[in-house]
């Protein structure tokens, strides 16, 4: 590889970082975690955290299924595939950690009614749904591109936001869960930098990449708000009053 | 006090005993809350009634009994009723 191919992959997972630390200074969860260290967060509180956190993971699955069906033998060296296989398995258990909690405080008694349950219903027309089609369309992109949008994106912000709930909760156990969270999410965020550094050899790539990366970071945004919203028991965003500002071009 | 615990030498971290405890809504195998994420058997555990993960698990010597340290994968000949092997929630 020459040096301006690998300067390319270079400055654009150092520009992709540090628009998504920016965004993540501040996130709606922040509201989340002022109201549990303020001593008003109520169990139904913290069920509805978990529960929607576990919505998320759980549907997770869905794209990487895509995903992993558009990675093609000898595309990229196999260090490429095991740390796809790894991120997988790393979502996996945060997400049975997320049920492990729920069914551990007893909000539910089996995993069969907590599927069944209204707070992890997942809806099509919902913030949650628009982001998880949103990553799940990335299955049309090589994987380069798509890793850039998803680890160097959402990822970055929910490494920030974890971060700062894992130090802050009073909770000892929501406490623990969170901790033991950073290890896999900041391996994620690292997975990232190295493939795009690595792989990103094309200046059309490199648009591309920045194009989808503001378009997951603005719908992760919108998941946490509307997270946050349904924890703190906020009425639900009416229609038309979210625009969206982010300039994509 | 469960009956059971995870040898994390042998074990592969499969996570069939995972799945065959939360079938039957036992609850009792969990991910830990650690940067390893190991898996563990908390107090939820009814073994001796029941011995659903042992017959699932795959890797040798990687389930044993808390109190003997006596190896239970593969399961010994007692633990095969029928009762045991699948227990139905009440």
């Amino acid at each position: 590889m020459n040096d301006s191919l690998e300067n390319l992959g270079k400055s654009l997972a150092g520009e992709l970082l540090k628009q998504s630390e920016q965004d993540a200074s501040v996130t709606p969860m922040d509201a989340v975690l002022d109201a549990a260290r303020a001593g008003k967060f109520t169990a139904d509180q913290c069920f509805r955290l978990l529960a929607c956190l576990w919505t998320l993971k759980r549907i997770m699955y869905y794209v990487y299924g895509g995903w992993a069906q558009g990675i093609n033998l000898n595309e990229y060296p196999p260090a490429v595939a095991y740390l796809f296989g790894k991120q997988i398995y790393d979502e996996s258990t945060q997400e049975m950690q997320f049920c492990d909690e729920i069914l551990r405080q007893r909000w539910v008694r089996t995993q069969k009614q907590l599927f069944a349950h209204s707070y992890v219903k997942f809806g099509t027309a919902t913030r949650t749904g628009a982001y998880i089609f949103c990553l799940r369309a990335l299955a049309n992109y090589p994987q380069n591109i798509r890793i850039a949008a998803l680890n160097l994106g959402p990822k970055v912000i929910e490494l920030a936001w974890t971060e700062r709930f894992a130090n802050a909760l009073p909770d000892e156990s929501l406490h623990a869960l969170f901790q033991s969270q950073l290890a896999e999410t900041r391996s994620h965020v690292l997975m990232g930098r190295f493939q795009v550094e690595r792989f990103i050899q094309k200046v059309v790539d490199a648009q591309l990449a920045k194009r989808l990366c503001v378009e997951t970071r603005r719908d992760y945004l919108f998941f946490l708000e509307e997270t946050a919203r349904f924890v703190l028991g906020m009425e639900a965003e009416k229609a038309g009053e979210v625009t969206v500002t982010a300039d994509i071009d | 006090m469960p009956g059971l615990r995870i040898d994390h030498d042998k074990c592969t971290e499969c996570r069939m005993c995972y799945v065959a405890c939360r079938e039957i809504e036992i609850n009792a195998v969990v991910v830990s809350p650690t940067a390893q994420h190991l898996l563990e058997i908390d107090e939820r555990c009814t073994y001796p009634k029941c011995t659903v993960c042992l017959m699932y698990c795959p890797a040798e010597g990687s389930i044993v009994e808390t109190g003997t340290g006596r190896s239970l994968v593969p399961p010994p000949a007692e633990v095969w009723t029928e009762n045991r092997r699948w227990p139905r929630p009440a």
